[in-house]
């Protein structure tokens, strides 16, 4: 192998999926970097707006318009996804956009008439990601690693996967997030010992207590909630701005809720800096609110949240088997990081100030960067081992669920089961696999149905069907079932219940392919259209202030005819496109530049937004 | 359905087949082979059978779970030397399940009163602690019968104190 010459250096980036914002990083060489557009803001928002007019606009474009259209504008799609609509029915009450339940009871989003999945939307989110990376970079990006909540569940997880496949993307590692920021805190190895990172976001909270040490990361405990962050503490703020509102028609009106919301938001981030903070808002004939919350107020509104943060710090660390006080350091990631309370709880619970060197904001990005580099195989000096967070499990009679996989197991991990059947010549069996720590299937997420086929038919009893569950690095089960005493393997069919089923990403995927071509299509036909629009107009006001030979006008006048009965009939780009040529053959040709002159001053004027 | 036993830890991990592994040796062994065998460095090459890389790590990881932890380890070891001996050495002395009984009761009775907990703690420790000795001292004898009698023993007391955290 020695005469082979060396690989190629494989570029992955790494993506942090976030409920509010998004961003990508690379890493090539030693430290990782942010990839933004020049001098922007590296933080995209997660934000997609359907604009009447057809555009889909992701990101800022999307975040400027969210006052305008708030019943078109979808953003925290990250609570929905991997969920059901029951589920979610408490998230989605006090959005400004309409979620309704869809079939298999899985979340839609309604946009108008068209219905999309959480899934179709972050993968427009992704999408704009990978583009910014791409113009970064300078070339394209197809390999990725996205990072989720450590305590998203098997469905969440691959919901997530089906994101980046719809967006186009080979996503190489589902990487949990407090796991990622460590990686960013711990590269170099200046800080080998126990770190315990907690990750506030948008929308989800996330501990995590890794040991590392000379490169490897090991992550010994994880414990959260998805269902808890800062999206929670603007929902507080929020209610008291809406309270103050003339009439209960707020709840209602998706302007209100929207205005609402975006105001919630910057009282909150004042309140980190500021002893209290003063809100005006003019909503016209819907009300106006004048409100002043000072700092403590809001402490005591969000301390029972920041509670129950501390509750799963203190869960994490007991199933570490560390008490702690003895953890060497404390590393904050997610924007509600910033909040003065919570730093307080946290240093008085652990007893030490928090690590501040890491940027909260990048962190879980530039860590994904450089797990994307290892999976590259461009580091071998670094390894990450990371844990499942909840307990897999089985149903078994009586409707409880037998444990398989323990939470916090080391990943990849895999059990093997033995099952047979019950009565004679039965070919196949089902088992229904659920997630979570209490005893009661009820009581558990139900993950999927795995229907055995092909098992050879023999008396009751007899077959010897071995099982083995094994969940990979992205913390997400694969199941293999063969019969022992013939050596068949049983294929296995997965009936997820929530995400999508491989069909509809399938469809999803040609769908998007089609898409792509007929919005290229109606772009190119609006653009022509304006085209040849100015061009009629800029040359009848030309033919009107300049004197030509009569023969020069005709030829002028039969051109622009042309063209505008081909814009009367609503001709099709190709048509307009070359009428359009022709009159600027015409008029190039004529001497007097007086014509051309007054056309590209018309096509400039059209141009100005 | 019939749990099938992983494979041999003490033979995953290559070491001898004894209750007193060096921790740290242990722990530096385990960080050896996952940089070996992890997906994450063995993707990169396509030839390599993807489900036997996963395969091998996890059992790497499943191996490590179970020598880190001196119950599990002992119950490893006494399962290589004697196949199906903690199956066998169920049933337990009935005097031994009369005082596990108590115990349980006071752990049950144990509300609030800290100073009383901290009693139970250290007696329920103090509990484990021996049966651990006394099944070691079994293993040295090769007797695994009996070690596989105190392994089931020390479950009583390790679930009490398991319960009696819960509590506080």
């Amino acid at each position: 192998m020695s005469d082979a010459p060396p690989p190629e250096t494989r570029i992955v980036i790494g993506i942090d999926l976030g409920t509010t914002n998004s961003l990508a990083a690379v890493r090539a060489g030693k430290e990782p970097r942010v990839l933004r557009d020049q001098g922007a803001d590296p933080l995209t928002p997660s934000i997609v707006t359907f604009h009447p007019d057809g555009r889909v606009l992701v990101g800022l474009a999307a975040k400027a318009l969210r006052l305008e259209y708030p019943d078109r504008t979808v953003f925290s799609v990250k609570r929905l996804i991997g969920r059901s609509a029951t589920e979610t029915k408490n998230d989605v009450a006090d959005l400004p956009y309409a979620v309704v339940a869809g079939e298999r009871d899985l979340p839609r989003i309604k946009i108008g008439d068209r219905e999309l999945s959480p899934e179709a939307i972050s993968a427009m989110v992704l999408k704009e990601i990978k583009e910014t990376a791409e113009q970064a970079l300078g070339h394209p990006v197809r390999e990725v690693v996205v990072t989720v909540p450590a305590w998203f569940d098997d469905a969440q997880r691959q919901a997530t996967k089906d994101a980046a496949e719809l967006a186009g993307l080979d996503c190489l590692r589902i990487l949990n997030e407090p796991t990622a920021a460590a990686l960013a805190y711990g590269l170099g190895g200046k800080n080998d010992g126990t770190v315990l990172v907690y990750d506030l976001g948008g929308g989800t909270f996330d501990v995590s207590i890794l040991r590392i040490h000379e490169g490897v990361f090991r992550v010994l405990a994880t414990a959260g909630d998805t269902h808890l962050g800062g999206d929670d503490f603007d929902q507080l703020l929020a209610q008291r701005i809406l309270s103050l509102l003339p009439s209960k028609q707020g709840t209602e009106d998706a302007y209100v809720l929207q205005s609402v919301r975006s105001a919630a938001e910057g009282l909150k981030m004042r309140l980190s800096d500021q002893a209290q903070a003063t809100l005006e808002l003019d909503l016209g004939d819907r009300g106006q609110v004048e409100l002043t919350v000072t700092r403590a107020e809001f402490e005591a509104s969000i301390a029972p949240l920041v509670q129950r943060t501390l509750d799963c710090v203190k869960s994490a660390a007991k199933d570490a088997g560390l008490e702690l006080k003895s953890i060497d350091d404390i590393v904050l990631v997610g924007g509600s990081t910033r909040i003065p309370l919570v730093r307080e709880r946290l240093a008085a619970a652990t007893g030490k100030p928090p690590h501040t060197d890491v940027d909260p904001d990048l962190a879980v990005a530039l860590g994904a960067a450089i797990q994307a580099d290892i999976l590259a195989g461009n580091d071998r000096s670094l390894l990450l081992l990371d844990v499942i967070p909840l307990s897999l499990g089985i149903e078994t009679l009586g409707g409880t669920v037998q444990k398989l996989i323990m939470r916090n197991s080391t990943i990849p991990t895999s059990v093997s089961e033995e099952f047979s059947t019950g009565v004679d010549d039965q070919t196949s069996v089902d088992l229904a696999i659920y997630q979570g720590e209490r005893e009661l299937a009820k009581d558990c997420r139900l993950l999927g149905e795995f229907k055995l086929r092909g098992i050879p038919p023999l008396p009751a009893g007899l077959p010897r069907i071995l099982v083995t569950f094994l969940v990979d690095a992205d913390g997400v089960l694969r199941v293999t079932a063969r019969e022992q005493r013939t050596g068949v393997e049983a294929s296995i069919q997965i009936v997820p219940s929530y995400g999508l089923t491989r069909e509809e990403v399938r469809r999803m995927m040609l769908d998007s392919i089609e898409n792509a071509q007929a919005d290229y299509l109606a772009r190119e036909a609006i653009e022509a259209r304006a085209k040849a629009e100015a061009m009629v107009r800029g040359t009848k006001q030309a033919l009107q202030i300049s004197e030509l030979p009569p023969d020069q006008t005709f030829a002028v006048h039969k051109a622009v005819k042309a063209l505008q009965k081909l814009l009367d009939a609503d001709a099709e780009a190709p048509a307009l496109k070359s009428a359009s040529d022709d009159l600027t053959k015409v008029t190039t040709t004529i001497a007097d530049d007086v014509i051309s002159a007054a056309v590209t001053k018309s096509l400039k004027a059209d141009q100005q937004p | 359905m019939i749990h099938v036993p992983a494979p041999d830890a003490f033979a995953v991990f290559g070491v001898d087949r004894t209750l007193d592994l060096d921790a740290q040796q242990l722990e530096l062994r385990y960080l050896k082979l996952s940089r070996e065998c992890h997906p994450d460095h063995n993707r990169a090459q396509s030839t390599v059978d993807c489900v036997a890389v996963l395969q091998r790590s996890a059992e790497i990881n499943d191996a490590w779970k179970v020598l880190s932890d001196p119950w599990q380890r002992a119950r490893a070891l006494l399962e290589a030397e004697s196949q199906g001996v903690l199956e066998r050495n169920k049933k337990l002395d009935p005097m031994f399940l009369m005082d596990a009984l108590e115990l349980a009761e006071e752990v049950a009775h144990a509300d609030s009163d800290s100073d009383k907990q901290d009693v139970l703690t250290k007696k329920l420790n103090a509990a484990i602690d021996a049966d651990y000795q006394a099944m070691r001292a079994d293993v040295a004898k090769a007797d695994f019968d009996t070690a596989a009698k105190r392994v089931h023993q020390s479950n009583y007391h390790l679930k009490a104190l398991h319960d009696l955290e819960a509590k506080s």
